[in-house]
């Protein structure tokens, strides 16, 4: 066991920032049926990055009460002044989401006119493209704006489009469209809406043909996100430099070099080791670590009775220990995890690293329910080079609730820069690595699991 | 055989916990006793052992749930008993074209499991090692002479050129081990070719042990407080080959 003596203060000082922390967001106003929607889609579909989002005003809509419920059915009810917005909740939500967090978007029901009971979960998005009649409308929700578009139709082309949308979509009839057209939607067009387009950034008319107007939008977010991706690397490169001086801290735990230890090591690094081989030692390697992990989560004590019917002062371990595996490679720590704990409760990330620019990039994550109220949470993943991954993996956990100390990181083999850049950003996480490797290893163990 | 003045010594109750937790923040439970003999090898007491311990010796632990973590057990114990073989030095060149200073596995071995319940060590044993040999030797107390007595045994015909990993889990006044190891021995495997490797042992059975096969090495995951009158280990968690096979 590699211990070093704790001085290690400096470290709590160190920041990693992801991407998503510093999101753009970008509105889109505009009268009903004038094109924001499609305008939208079509600059979402232009990227084709997971980390652009439409979120749409709509789900901000306030709950009606029974009275206004009935007005409604009789199309009656405003739905088009600044009133029907709960904006505190959507000025909130983007505040979060602007600060990294993650965001529950209420779901809205138009058939109810009522907020649902379940919500939306909103996490990590780059861009957030804020899409709605009134979007530029609430003074808070302009300050946190990056761009501010207004999308421009004739109005007969929108009231066509909305008696179109409104008869196929929403089941309604004309009369009624056409009376809500004229008793709100016009009136709160030359009050509300138009009113917008004065403090815009851009202008879009004839909404998704203007194709020269979409493709400027498409460019600057190309290149918001090239900045942001550059600034994470910078953001790595600095904590790179910073921890390449420090020592390791004491709660990186690497394993002891015994004898079994290191042939299994090397069966595993030999090239001419058969997979069905290599599959064999891994788990069995990666047995040890998931067992060594284990004591550093807590434990209570507990007298039991033998069947001697004599007492022994044991311990039982306390809480839910859950893992959350770092795809793809993280999966192949899941046997050994399954010999150990059977029933493990299983989370899983997907962070891939960019080819082009090295950056680490969240795809996708599905984490269980209450984790955290875990008494710990082991991050699983073969190998872990200059720390990239596994600082963004535990930065999800955070932003998830999952307090610092209870994350117990395993790995296979780490590079010291890697782990001391993870513990100077995060120094109570405790590292379970099997052995310590040369710096910038690529990683190839997942290849040799799974064979491809 | 037994040293009744050694059983009476209580067990040592102390905090285990990792090394970076302060002793204040440790929870107590007892834990395994000191022996003084090199040749025996108890494993590092960690709190995560001690919750694996804690739930084979409760009785009202199910049979499915004893057979599970038992084998965790066991799996930490052949892996230990394994890093007393020995290996030469052997340097690859990885997969990414790097230079990796190893280790390769030298000398064949073999399981020996005491019948009945050294046979439930099998499946932790192959978790580790694929395709070992496994021999089985019956050992039963002769009801005459109240000495155990061999019945049966069956050997790999090449016993004598490999280690032997010995398996019984639990180490009372380790008759019947004794009797095991004079047998391999009589095949002429060396006694320092032996590993007997056993969940709960007694001091008494440890002691006797080391002093009559000082080449033998013992690993055990606790060295428990003592024995009781009918020769059980106390605390200990009743008897092994019931829970594991008929409870």
């Amino acid at each position: 066991m590699e211990s070093i003596s704790p001085v290690f203060s400096s470290g709590t000082e160190q920041r990693y920032s992801p991407p998503w922390e510093d999101l753009s967001i970008i509105g889109i106003a505009g009268s009903s049926g004038s094109g924001k929607t499609s305008v939208a889609m079509e600059i979402v579909k232009s990227l084709n990055l997971p980390w652009v989002v439409i979120l749409v005003m709509d789900s901000f809509y306030k709950s009606l009460t029974p009275e206004q419920h009935a007005k409604a059915h009789n199309n009656e009810f405003d739905f088009d002044c600044p009133d029907a917005y709960d904006f505190d909740a959507l000025v909130q939500t983007l505040k979060d989401l602007k600060q990294g967090k993650k965001a529950d978007i209420p779901v809205y029901s138009f058939a109810d006119h009522q907020r649902q009971l379940q919500t939306t979960t909103l996490y990590s998005p780059h861009v957030i493209i804020l899409e709605g009649i009134l979007a530029l409308h609430d003074p808070r929700v302009l300050e946190l704006l990056d761009v501010k578009i207004f999308v421009e139709a004739d109005m007969d082309i929108c009231l066509g489009r909305r008696i179109m949308r409104d008869v196929k979509e929403r089941g309604r009839d004309i009369e009624g469209i056409i009376k809500q057209w004229f008793t709100f939607v016009k009136p709160s067009y030359t009050k509300f809406v138009e009113p917008q387009r004065s403090i815009s950034d851009l202008i879009i008319p004839r909404g998704i043909q203007n194709i020269t107007a979409i493709d400027m939008v498409v460019k600057h977010i190309q290149r918001k996100l090239d900045e942001k991706s550059e600034k994470h690397r910078a953001e790595l490169d600095q904590l790179r430099k910073i921890a390449s001086e420090l020592q390791l801290s004491p709660n990186v735990m690497v394993m002891p070099s015994t004898s079994q230890f290191v042939g299994m090591n090397t069966i595993l690094q030999d090239p001419k080791t058969e997979q069905v081989d290599f599959v064999f030692y891994f788990d069995r390697l990666a047995s040890l670590l998931i067992e060594k992990a284990l004591d550093c989560t807590s434990y209570v004590p507990a007298g039991v009775e033998t069947p001697q019917k004599t007492t022994y002062q044991g311990l039982n371990p306390e809480g839910i220990i859950s893992a959350v595996a770092i795809l793809r490679g993280g999966s192949c720590l899941e046997t050994a995890l399954k010999r150990t704990i059977p029933d493990c409760i299983t989370g899983r990330v997907l962070i891939q690293t960019n080819v082009q620019n090295e950056v680490p990039e969240l795809h996708y994550l599905k984490l269980p329910e209450n984790i955290q109220e875990h008494t710990t949470v082991m991050l699983l993943d073969p190998q872990m080079s200059t720390g990239g991954a596994a600082l963004m993996a535990v930065r999800v956990l955070v932003d998830h609730g999952v307090e610092e100390h209870k994350i117990v990181f395993v790995t296979c083999a780490a590079g010291k820069i890697g782990l001391k850049r993870l513990s100077t950003v995060y120094p109570k996480v405790r590292v379970i690595v099997g052995r310590i490797e040369e710096e910038q290893e690529p990683r190839w163990m997942e290849r040799r699991y799974f064979g491809c | 055989m037994s040293d009744e003045r050694l059983e009476t010594i209580p067990s040592p109750a102390q905090g285990v916990g990792p090394i970076y937790r302060p002793d204040g923040e440790k929870p107590t439970a007892t834990v395994s006793k000191d022996m003084p003999y090199e040749n025996v090898h108890v494993l590092p007491q960690t709190p995560q052992l001690i919750a694996l311990l804690t739930m084979i010796r409760d009785k009202r632990t199910g049979r499915a749930d004893f057979i599970f973590y038992s084998n965790r057990i066991i799996r930490l114990l052949v892996e230990e008993g394994l890093n007393h073989l020995p290996v030469v030095e052997q340097a690859v060149t990885t997969p990414v074209g790097r230079t990796y200073l190893g280790v390769k596995f030298e000398g064949k071995i073999c399981g020996v499991s005491i019948m009945r319940a050294g046979e439930a060590m099998e499946q932790g044993l192959r978790d580790c090692c694929r395709s070992v040999r496994i021999g089985k030797i019956l050992i039963q107390r002769d009801e005459e002479t109240c000495k155990p007595k061999l019945f049966y045994e069956k050997l790999p015909a090449d016993i004598s050129s490999r280690w032997v990993l010995l398996l019984d889990p639990m180490f009372a006044t380790g008759g019947s081990a004794t009797l095991a190891v004079e047998i391999l021995k009589a095949k002429g495997v060396p006694e320092d070719r032996i590993l007997f490797l056993n969940l709960i042992a007694s001091p008494s059975g440890v002691a006797d042990f080391a002093e009559r096969f000082p080449k033998l090495r013992v690993v055990t995951a606790f060295i428990d407080q003592g024995l009781d009158e009918k020769k059980y280990i106390i605390p200990g968690l009743g008897d092994f080959g019931d829970r594991y096979y008929t409870l």
